[in-house]
């Protein structure tokens, strides 16, 4: 069935062609089945173990007792807050009042200077995967393959958080969501296109990144189907488009882009300037690589806030005023000109899709050219919430609750006995 | 003299205006000699129960489990978390590999697996099922002829009451949730021995049913004047009157003596922290008022919720609860698993076993009622590290009156989590022939299991 789809609109493919638009000399499609942040694991085994990139392994578990009392709560105030006994601490919204210790009880979350830095500890190794953003092979990392120069500073910072930290496809926040993307939350294609004869060595190729409302589709082992069918479904932000070449089945940007993909994140927008390609396609069909630039670092550290800030410092072993001070410090790029504020942060992500068939928005033929679809899409949606329950300013307030966190909270009950 | 009744009879009379068909309990009369089923060698009552924990078992990113026997079929390895049930393993089926499949809908975390399974659809938003869930069908099958439909109990100490049984998606039953107001419902006021020589009906109840009927007389006048809208609203209404005075019904009939009925004591509530051992000691205690409530015929259908999808339970003195554990406890690279995570989860099987073990103690006829029983437990996830709706751990404990061909595992290869659901309600002896929506309807129960 899937197959025959397929035929039929490759034969409708060749009577419509976009009229002013030469037709490719040749299509690849794809549908990402995993993306996460390049994070280069320094480890021979685990997830935490140490390793050339974390000599000291997976940043340790905070003591929050620890932290709490540094920030002006008695130790009984402390291990109370801790206690799931405690019927303020929600089983899934964490302890509100750990937002609360920031100077004078200011919120860290939305105030993260309130409070000293912690210092996170970021990656001391020298190898780092991504791409070479600014073009000069004497500032960052080297790649596992050799190449000098890997742009990644986002991974310098964040390389030892334990949500950040594994190797390919293992670390906590990669499975999470790409759990939720293969379960159907977005689907992401990408298209190549080339105007010579040899796909593999072509120096006009267009890579295009595009989402589509069909999901996935898994096998019996849970694992992604190759060769189903996706149409675009044109979008007003989530889209990118890169000049490229290919040289030996590498697909290398000519020149840098600024685009927005749907990232595998909670913050969902992956803003990336000076954004950058380098894909290789596999033997067997595949598509494997990095997708890197300059994305913004305010963002990522709200998306961590608005996911709950209590339950993610304490799932994740962060605190994320310090999260806040690390992305700060090690960013690496300002829009506005060298000597403006770094506001941006050097980035790639890792990419794996498989073949598939990618049709244009109105079903009509496969897609034989990459081009920007933004001016068919609908007005953007409201973006819900995170999840199902309405964060404001890191927490989750229930007002049926009758002690409310905050600066002014009473922390022990009266009928708290030692 | 032959008795002019037979175990289908239903009483029949007029009260209050209306007429009453009253189902018969499994009286001993209609027994045969043995006690091992009726005279006419139909079976005993079968009884069903569904029993719900949170947090999955055990697996692993990378294929790993700890909880998936190794064999399939009959004889199957008892695995580290499975070792609660290894007394009870040949009356206990495992499914593994099974999933909820969403249809593009997203995985609304510790909802959609359990949602899925018992609703056979994928819900669309949190905190609903998008249809009724199965136990309510297995009740209207099964659970007419009894002083209660079916009982809900909460044994997890949460912040709120939990029921994942519906009739409409949006509202749930109302559990109880500790074990004195489960006797106390069970067996306090308004509770009839079926074995005290001195029985007399509940004056209480006899006005209660005068009530509802006169409601009930009035139905048809009130009918013809309201539009047709209302019409629909009222039938509803009535009908769920006629189900209430059915009910009722039952404690104006002297019933039937059950051998297996001891009525027990009234237990102390355990105290309102939901620690594991804590949450555990209340499950068993509710086991044993919920088994002798099977026994003493007051309901045929049950639902135990042991803890929530996002459980609150944890261990005593931690600071961690066992929900935080299973997503923050990274996998030990020489254990290949999450040792704290599967510790728990080992804890939390424990109930189940407890539990089981429970209705396999009381002796009915020549077996136990767990022989009598079907007892379908299943989780929320899989993998709950990552809120995995795949590979949910589910079981079918009980012989279901000899239905089921129990002690097996059935791998499911990606398939359905309804498909355990429809055979459920079909050993359940529910007329459903198929179950669930989209990609997880399914008319093919697992034969099997099945006799």
């Amino acid at each position: 069935m899937k197959h025959a789809i397929a035929s039929s609109l490759v034969a409708a493919s060749i009577a419509l062609v976009v009229p002013g638009m030469a037709a490719a000399g040749w299509t690849r499609t794809y549908v990402v089945e995993w993306n996460e942040p390049a994070m280069y694991y320094g480890a021979k085994s685990g997830v935490i173990d140490p390793g050339t990139d974390c000599p000291a392994g997976t940043n340790p578990e905070v003591d929050w007792v620890k932290v709490l009392v540094a920030a002006g709560y008695t130790e009984e105030e402390a291990k109370w807050l801790r206690n799931p006994a405690n019927p303020t601490r929600s089983p899934v919204h964490g302890q509100n009042q750990m937002a609360f210790r920031g100077k004078d009880r200011a919120n860290v979350y939305v105030n993260p200077t309130s409070t000293p830095d912690a210092g996170l500890v970021g990656v001391s190794g020298t190898i780092a995967e991504g791409i070479d953003l600014d073009g000069n092979a004497h500032t960052g990392l080297t790649s596992p393959t050799g190449e000098q120069g890997i742009d990644n500073k986002f991974y310098e910072t964040l390389g030892c958080w334990k949500t950040y930290r594994g190797p390919p496809r293992l670390s906590s926040g990669a499975l999470q969501f790409n759990d939720s993307m293969r379960n159907g939350a977005w689907t992401t294609l990408i298209v190549v296109t080339g105007k010579g004869s040899d796909p593999l060595n072509d120096k006009h190729v267009a890579v295009g990144f595009y989402l589509s409302n069909d999901k996935m589709v898994k096998d019996g082992n849970g694992a992604i189907a190759r060769d189903y069918t996706f149409r675009i479904k044109p979008h007003a932000k989530y889209e990118a488009v890169f000049a490229a070449r290919t040289v030996n089945g590498a697909i290398v940007s000519t020149k840098p882009a600024d685009v927005m993909l749907r990232d595998p994140s909670y913050t969902q927008d992956l803003e990336l300037l000076r954004a950058r390609v380098n894909l290789q396609m596999q033997p067997d069909g595949s598509l494997k690589g990095y997708v890197g630039g300059y994305r913004p670092w305010e963002p990522v550290y709200r998306g961590w806030v608005n996911a709950r800030g209590p339950v993610i410092e304490v799932l994740t072993w962060v605190q994320l005023p310090a999260v806040y001070y690390a992305l700060r410090r090690n960013a690496d790029f300002s829009p506005g000109g060298r000597k403006g504020e770094k506001t941006h942060i050097s980035y790639a992500m890792r990419v794996e899709a498989l073949p598939a068939f990618v049709i244009t928005p109105d079903a009509t033929a496969q897609v034989a050219a990459v081009m920007s679809y933004k001016v068919q899409a609908p007005q953007e949606e409201e973006r819900r919430g995170a999840g199902t329950f309405r964060v404001v300013d890191g927490i989750v307030i229930d007002p049926k609750m009758t002690v409310q966190a905050g600066p002014n909270a009473v922390i022990l009950p009266s009928t708290y006995q030692k | 003299m032959s008795l002019r009744f037979d175990r289908r009879s239903l009483l029949k009379g007029m009260l209050g205006g209306s007429a009453v068909y009253l189902g018969l309990p499994a009286l001993d009369v209609f027994l045969d000699g043995n006690g091992t089923a009726f005279a006419d060698g139909a079976p005993l009552p079968l009884r069903f129960g569904t029993y719900f924990w949170g947090l999955g078992l055990t697996d692993t990113p990378t294929g790993g489990t700890r909880w998936v026997p190794t064999t399939t079929g009959p004889g199957y390895e008892v695995t580290p978390e499975l070792a609660s049930l290894a007394a009870l393993k040949d009356k206990v089926s495992v499914f593994s590999g099974f999933r909820a499949i969403g249809d593009g809908k997203a995985n609304l975390v510790h909802w959609s697996g359990h949602a899925s399974i018992l609703s056979g659809i994928a819900p669309a938003s949190p905190n609903r099922f998008d249809g009724a869930s199965f136990d309510t069908r297995i009740a209207d099958a099964i659970g007419t002829a009894t002083r209660f439909k079916a009982i809900d109990v909460d044994a997890s100490i949460s912040r709120l009451p939990v029921s994942y049984s519906t009739r409409t998606g949006n509202t749930f039953a109302t559990p109880e949730t500790t074990p004195l107001a489960l006797y106390t419902r069970l067996f306090g006021p308004g509770f009839q021995d079926p074995n005290s020589p001195d029985w007399k009906p509940d004056p209480s109840i006899m006005l209660r049913q005068s009530v509802l009927s006169a409601v009930t007389d009035e139905r048809q006048s009130l009918m013809r004047n309201v539009g047709k809208a209302d019409q629909v609203k009222l039938d509803q209404y009535f009908t769920s009157v006629r189900e209430m005075e059915t009910q009722l019904a039952v404690q104006l009939q002297r019933p039937g003596k059950c051998e297996a009925c001891v009525v027990p004591g009234a237990p102390k509530d355990a105290p309102r922290a939901s620690s594991v051992d804590v949450v555990n000691a209340n499950t068993r205690t509710m086991a044993k008022l919920l088994a002798m409530a099977l026994a003493c015929n007051q309901t045929r259908v049950f639902n135990v919720v042991h803890t929530a999808g996002a459980s609150e339970t944890y261990l005593a003195g931690q600071s961690k609860i066992y929900h935080q554990i299973t997503h923050d406890e990274p996998t030990d690279a020489r254990l290949g698993y999450q040792p704290e995570t599967s510790k728990l989860a080992a804890l939390v099987m424990q109930a189940l076993g407890d539990f089981l073990t429970e209705l396999d103690a009381v002796k009915e006829g020549d077996g136990t009622l767990l022989d009598h029983s079907l007892v379908m437990a299943f989780s929320d996830t899989g993998y709950a590290k990552i809120h995995s709706i795949e590979n949910i751990p589910m079981f079918l404990a009980g012989r279901a009156g000899g239905r089921h061909k129990a002690g097996q595992h059935i791998v499911g290869k990606g398939e359905s989590v309804t498909r355990v659901s429809l055979t459920a309600m079909q050993l359940a002896g529910a007329p459903v022939g198929e179950f669930g929506t989209g990609t997880m309807k399914t008319a093919r129960p697992i034969s099997e299991v099945m006799t």
